[in-house]
């Protein structure tokens, strides 16, 4: 096991003179960067000026109790490797610095052919744990706003979302829920277009003219031509956090839940012209709620945690 | 876009060949029908297996074929429906209205 191109960055707390230098010769020897420090207070100053892969401390180190500052680094930096270096290392002195949070312990005097494979492996697992939360992070958060336009209500049928298409790919959703929830979101956005910016009501489907037109269709033409609605836009955001999918669609119209007659309980009338889009996203996702008095809908989706974890190798 | 029709004694069909979840498909529906039922017929049947996507707009349009046949006594009937389009159906209850063309 090789530390690589990378060499990692020490910072050594040791009072003592002799063994400062000792330390120094070996990390020069092997081309890695160092700074050293004689105690606590040091220390702390040190982090406040940056960063290192590796803090080899000396549990004897003055300034306040030893546990109580590998503890303090620890608050600050959950991540950080630190090597204690022990005169002792009975098993009660081991468990308390163990306890205290270092990642391992050596005794005096150094065995520093030792300490080189100890550093070695400390800082290949921390390269290892940065990409893993690097990963993690990707994976916990992802987010992806679209927006739709009037203009757009003639191609529905070809929204496409980004974090679903990748999901199914990588075996987290099946290619049904997909598609569920595809029509889900087609559903939220057509009725945010019509209902919302257009400010159609539902039942002027119900109502036709001489023509056999139904009013609905007509009043959607005249104000699909009328800037004042056709301007208006619909944006929906996608978010993945960890195995919760979230989708939130939201319009510009004043709402078109209640006052325009269509129920948010989600009963469906067979003959009803409208409410169905209400029970299709339903039927797609876990949840379903509105606000805003219905210009914003949020749909929830609990994705298989063990599948998405597979999906994404961590 | 046009959906195939076809007379068949007292019956008259039509044959679906895209999926119905858009402007277009629903007013290819609205053609189809127009066309069946201008020629008298008041059985209509329609052939879905060429879909597989239906969302509320094809729904709607499918129901308002359904009102103006039922308002002159006449009906709408389906021929076996299957995979998410059946799904749909049957959530929305479309099934118990709908009656089964086996023929």
């Amino acid at each position: 096991m090789t530390v690589g191109a990378h060499h990692p960055t020490i910072l050594l707390v040791d009072g003592n003179e002799q063994s400062q230098e000792t330390f120094g010769t070996f990390f020069r020897g092997r081309g890695w960067d160092y700074e050293i420090v004689p105690n606590s207070r040091a220390l702390a100053g040190a982090l406040e000026r940056g960063s290192y892969d590796i803090i080899i401390a000396d549990v004897e180190m003055a300034g306040p109790d030893t546990t109580k500052t590998l503890r303090d680094i620890l608050h600050k930096n959950p991540y950080q490797a630190i090597i204690a270096v022990s005169p002792s290392t009975n098993y009660d002195e081991a468990l308390k610095i163990f306890r205290s949070g270092a990642t391992d312990l050596l005794a005096r005097p150094v065995d520093f052919s030792w300490l080189e494979r100890v550093i070695q492996q400390v800082a290949f697992s921390r390269r290892n744990d940065n990409r893993e939360r690097a990963t993690y992070q990707f994976v916990t958060r992802e987010e992806v706003e679209l927006r739709f336009s009037s203009s757009d209500l003639a191609h529905l049928d070809a929204i496409s979302l980004p974090i679903v298409n990748r999901l199914v790919a990588e075996g987290a959703l099946s290619h049904n829920d997909a598609l569920k929830l595809r029509l889900a979101v087609q559903e939220a956005v057509l009725n945010g277009l019509e209902h919302g910016n257009l400010e159609l009501d539902s039942r002027w489907k119900e109502e036709f003219g001489s023509d056999g037109a139904d009013k609905f269709s007509s009043i959607r033409r005249e104000r699909l031509a009328d800037p004042f609605y056709a301007r208006r836009y619909v944006t929906v955001r996608l978010c993945l956090a960890d195995n919760r999918f979230e989708v939130v669609v939201k319009d510009q119209g004043s709402g078109f839940l209640n006052d325009r007659g269509i129920s948010e309980q989600g009963g469906v009338d067979s003959l009803s012209c409208s409410g169905r889009g209400l029970a299709l996203m339903s039927s797609a996702v876990d949840e379903v709620r509105f606000g805003s008095n219905g210009s914003e809908v949020t749909m929830v989706k609990w994705l298989d945690a063990g599948k998405t974890k597979e999906a994404y190798g961590s | 876009m046009e959906f195939p029709t076809q007379i068949v004694g007292d019956k008259g069909y039509i044959r679906i060949t895209s999926d119905l979840d858009t402007e277009t498909a629903g007013e290819a529906l609205r053609s189809a029908f127009n066309e069946v039922y201008d020629q008298g017929k008041r059985t209509i049947v329609l052939d879905l297996s060429g879909a597989q996507i239906i969302n509320s707009y094809g729904i709607g349009k499918v129901l308002m074929c359904y009102k103006r046949l039922k308002a002159e006594n006449g009906v709408l009937m389906v021929k076996p429906l299957d995979g998410f389009v059946k799904e749909t159906f049957e959530l929305l209850m479309l099934d118990k209205l709908l009656p089964v063309d086996e023929s």
